[in-house]
């Protein structure tokens, strides 16, 4: 039995075996830069109930004050920028639904649409109308997951198990379109791999005033809830300053009060086609960002609507779309597109290789996570967590 | 500011290669190469512009690596890039200090090509382990590196350094002739807009 | 009261009983916990061991059982393993104050309410024992948030608690069920609704559950409190949730909502009932809403429920004086 009276503030002292005061190369290197001497480090992660998957926050606290906080990434990298230089260009099109498990459309519609950017190639209508049905279902997909995940981290348990049946059913049409539930890849360069067939629109045309009822059930149950409001109200306020040092886009952009859209800015595909709004919150909060996000829902649902009257016939693939052994012509091409998490960029640079010389991911979530640490500094423990699962984190994604 | 003021900005800056893309075919708008040192002036630049970084994509070459910062505004939406030549060394000044987001786009640019980036407020590894064997994993073998002229970087270009001549207009073995007039009259346009 | 030999073997019966109780509740209101959780989240809860799952309880305790105790290295071994005997024993005293029905009480004493308060403080010391020993930084952040909050939670709780016994004149809880004999009219909760209010509240703070779960508070301490407890440490703790779960509602039950009495034949039965029914509504009330931030509970107690037990007391006293 070791001694009664210890202080627990200062655990390097109380082990007698050496090996447990060593802390890894990040807790070493965060801990020298200590602003207090009187302050406890925590460790978050990266096994913790609201890291989301794998990331890990390194926090000093003063109480539970937290004064400095560092996210550690790494834990899910995969490399995917080397396997797009070493791979061709079909062979690495997998690769990029699993960079972001939650809205994997939209990263293959960057990967493919840098390629078509690069080579020039044309896609027909049919096929357009396809992609933008496909990534607005899955990015409602995304934000209810987002939604139930982030009132778990409130400590309301019930939500998420709601928001999967939404999800459960826009996977059931995902699937008839993809064939897969999770890393969809049904793009192909030039077009679409797959095409919808009568169950699939009359089953779409049956969800989206479904969808809006249960928006309305969110409202109840969640959004009105009264300690829901006090916990995210004036917590995390990130202004349009900050976003733009930390690059950060999409619903915490447009959560500061900025209309800024990838699908209004850099028109791609048929998105000029819809009349559709851009949410932008009054306050810069964690509320802000949270009815931005549902109001994203509806906004995709309103799109939908008008994409699955507005659905052209014909091919769904080029006629001249490239095979499978197909080299990219040498130059630079750069696409954008709006993920649920904002704005998804992929650079591609050939040579005119076999493979590209370079296959760089921009994901949205890496440049939001980063303003996490000043977001975070001088909060409370629980609020620092409000603002991290505010910020929509799928770590794949940030880890690539 | 819009792309335009920006490209007489960059002129007064001291950039070497001023470029004009065409939007629907590259994704950029205006891009610069850069001599190294004045990538920190040209970002805060930019920030005061009011734009935001994108990403920090670098690459091997063979003549070194080349650090592409990509910013986009959200007032005057049209990707913008700045170009830097790193030599074999892999030394680059950080802009961390201007934009803050930075400093984990080149945490992850020296994690995968080993550049250091001076200046970064805390240059430790992000995406790999700290303790990671071998070589940077996106290096590439000598032979194996092109060269910034087969790239195909540069649209529309203004060369104001007569060095970057050779890479942005490589003169074609069999027409050169051809190659000079074709260079003159892009030095041209490019003067002119 | 005068010690023989009727008194103590009454007494160890008594005690017997209630071990037997507490740990047949903890069985039945996991697995009704589950259920409900199933019932309010659309999904069927545990249905696979036993009919309707209601061996699922029991299969889980065997499991618990059998798993070894972990005992971190660095921890204080002695108080770790005091915790969670700290935190279960205290609930048989406190159930032997509790009059279950007209005749059924394990110890007459005067001072039950007292005897009851005092012993619950027990209860938050022994988190803070099991969270400081585990010298785990998680654990320590779960203790320091029990303390204040049953330090901030208790004061409001006494004063509801004593608006009843200005009315009653007793800390008997005997006497106070026997005065709310007869129809529901006489019941505490229409005389003292506000009294009422106050002690809901105070009961999910007291009994560190949803809203009020700060110090397990799982999506940000992960365990809080009982992070690095495996086996039966942590099922002691576990059963110890809802011991106390059961205590407030049995006292919910006795104070406000007419013990034994009831519309058909008064017994037994009616507390039961009504202890069922008030851990049904803590069940539905924790599946329901998010957690509340630590310094907005802090802020309930000490700006709202406690001026406003302060001014119930005095209504009361102002009302006892008049009349």
């Amino acid at each position: 039995m070791t001694s009664l009276f210890v202080n627990p503030f200062h655990f390097s002292t109380i082990s007698e075996n050496p090996a447990d005061m060593l802390g890894d190369f990040y807790s070493n290197n965060f801990e020298k830069k200590r602003v207090d001497p009187d302050s406890m480090i925590l460790n978050l992660g990266p096994q913790h109930p609201s890291t989301h998957g794998v990331l890990r926050v390194l926090a000093e606290l003063h109480g539970e004050y937290v004064l400095r906080a560092e996210p550690v990434l790494g834990y899910v990298h995969r490399m995917h920028d080397y396997m797009g230089q070493v791979k061709t260009a079909a062979q690495f099109l997998p690769n990029t639904g699993r960079v972001d498990y939650l809205h994997p459309v939209a990263w293959n519609w960057a990967y493919v649409g840098a390629m078509e950017r690069l080579a020039g190639l044309e896609v027909p209508e049919r096929a357009e109308y396809l992609r933008v049905i496909c990534c607005e279902f899955n990015r409602i997909a995304s934000h209810v997951m987002w939604w139930g995940a982030f009132v778990l981290d409130l400590g309301g348990v019930t939500p998420i198990l709601y928001a999967f049946e939404e999800r459960e059913k826009i996977n059931d049409l995902l699937q008839i379109v993809t064939g897969s539930r999770l890393t969809l890849n049904s793009m192909r360069f030039g077009g679409m791999g797959g095409d919808v067939d009568d169950r699939f629109l009359r089953l779409a045309r049956e969800f989206i005033p479904w969808m809006r009822e249960r928006l309305k059930m969110y409202d109840q149950l969640v959004t009105g809830n009264v300690i829901f409001r006090r916990r995210l109200s004036g917590v995390g306020p990130m202004d349009e300053d900050l976003c733009r040092r930390y690059g950060a886009t999409g619903p915490v952009l447009r959560g500061a009060g900025v209309a800024y859209d990838t699908r209004r800015a850099e028109p791609y595909s048929v998105y000029s086609h819809f009349d559709f709004d851009i949410p932008v919150a009054e306050t810069n909060d964690c509320l802000g960002r949270y009815l931005v996000r549902l109001r994203e829902i509806e906004e995709s649902l309103k799109i939908l609507e008008q994409a699955l009257a507005q659905l052209p016939g014909g091919p769904i693939k080029h006629p001249k779309a490239p095979k499978a052994t197909w080299k990219a012509p040498a130059g630079e091409a750069y696409f954008a597109v709006e993920g649920a998490r904002g704005k998804i960029g992929v650079q591609v640079v050939s040579e005119g290789g076999k493979s590209p010389y370079r296959v760089k991911l921009r994901s949205p979530g890496f440049s939001n996570l980063s303003l996490f640490a000043e977001a975070a500094e001088g909060t409370l423990l629980a609020d620092a967590l409000a603002i991290l699962g505010s910020l929509d984190l799928v770590i794949p994604e940030i880890d690539r | 500011m819009t792309g335009l003021e920006l490209y007489e900005s960059w002129r007064r800056l001291g950039a070497k290669v001023i470029c004009r893309h065409e939007f629907a075919k590259t994704g950029l708008t205006f891009s610069a190469v850069m001599p190294l040192p004045l990538v920190v002036p040209a970002a805060a630049g930019l920030l005061a512009a009011g734009y935001f970084l994108e990403d920090i994509s670098a690459m091997q070459v063979q003549e070194g690596f080349l650090i592409t910062y990509h910013y986009d505004s959200t007032a005057h939406p049209g990707r913008v890039a700045v170009r830097a030549l790193a030599d074999a060394r892999g030394e680059a000044p950080s802009i961390a200090s201007v934009y803050q987001g930075a400093e984990w786009h080149e945490r992850e640019a020296s994690d995968f090509l080993g550049i250091r980036f001076i200046g970064n407020p805390n240059p430790v590894p992000l995406l790999l382990p700290p303790d990671f064997p071998g070589r940077p994993p996106l290096w590439r073998a000598e032979g194996a590196r092109a060269s910034l002229a087969a790239l195909g970087l540069f649209g529309q270009a203004e060369v104001l350094d007569p060095a970057w001549e050779p890479i942005v207009n490589p003169p074609a073995p069999a027409k050169e002739e051809k190659a000079e007039e074709a260079k003159a009259e892009k030095a041209k346009k490019g003067g002119a807009s | 009261m005068d010690i023989n030999l009727w008194s103590v073997i009454k007494l160890l019966v008594a005690l017997g009983a209630i071990i037997a109780l507490l740990i047949a509740n903890s069985v039945v209101m996991v697995w009704l916990e589950r259920k409900v959780a199933g019932f309010v989240q659309r999904r069927p809860g545990p249905y696979a061991v036993g009919p309707q799952g209601m061996l699922q309880t029991i299969a889980d305790t065997v499991k618990l059982l059998s798993k070894q105790i972990v005992i971190p290295g660095s921890s204080d071994r002695f108080l770790f393993l005091l915790g969670p005997v700290l935190c279960m024993f205290p609930m048989f005293i406190m159930f032997l104050a509790i009059p279950y029905g007209p005749w059924l009480t394990g110890l007459e004493i005067n001072l039950g309410l007292l005897l009851i308060l005092a012993f619950s403080g027990l209860e938050s010391l022994a988190v803070l024992v099991g969270g400081w020993g585990s010298n785990n930084k998680y654990s320590l952040i779960g203790a320091a948030r029990t303390v204040s909050q049953s330090v901030a939670y208790e004061i409001p709780l006494l004063l509801a608690i004593l608006a009843l016994a200005f009315m009653t004149g007793t800390l008997n809880l005997t006497v106070i069920t026997e005065a709310q004999t007869g129809w529901f009219w006489h019941w505490n909760i229409f005389r003292q609704p506000l009294a009422f209010l106050i002690f809901i509240i105070t009961c999910f703070g007291e009994t560190n559950r949803a809203p009020f779960d700060l110090p397990e508070g799982e999506s940000e301490l992960t365990g809080g409190y009982h992070t690095e407890y495996s086996g039966m440490g942590f099922a002691l703790f576990f059963m110890a949730e809802y011991t106390s779960m059961m205590l407030v509602s049995f006292l919910a039950a006795v104070l406000f909502l007419g013990g034994s009495s009831g519309p058909i034949g008064n017994g037994v039965w009616w507390t039961f009932l009504k202890m069922g029914a008030f851990m049904t509504f803590m069940m539905w009330v924790r599946w329901t809403f998010p957690r509340v931030r630590f310094d907005q509970l802090l802020n309930i107690n000490w700006k709202w429920l406690m001026p406003l037990g302060l001014l119930n007391l005095w209504l009361t006293a102002m009302a006892i004086k008049v009349f």
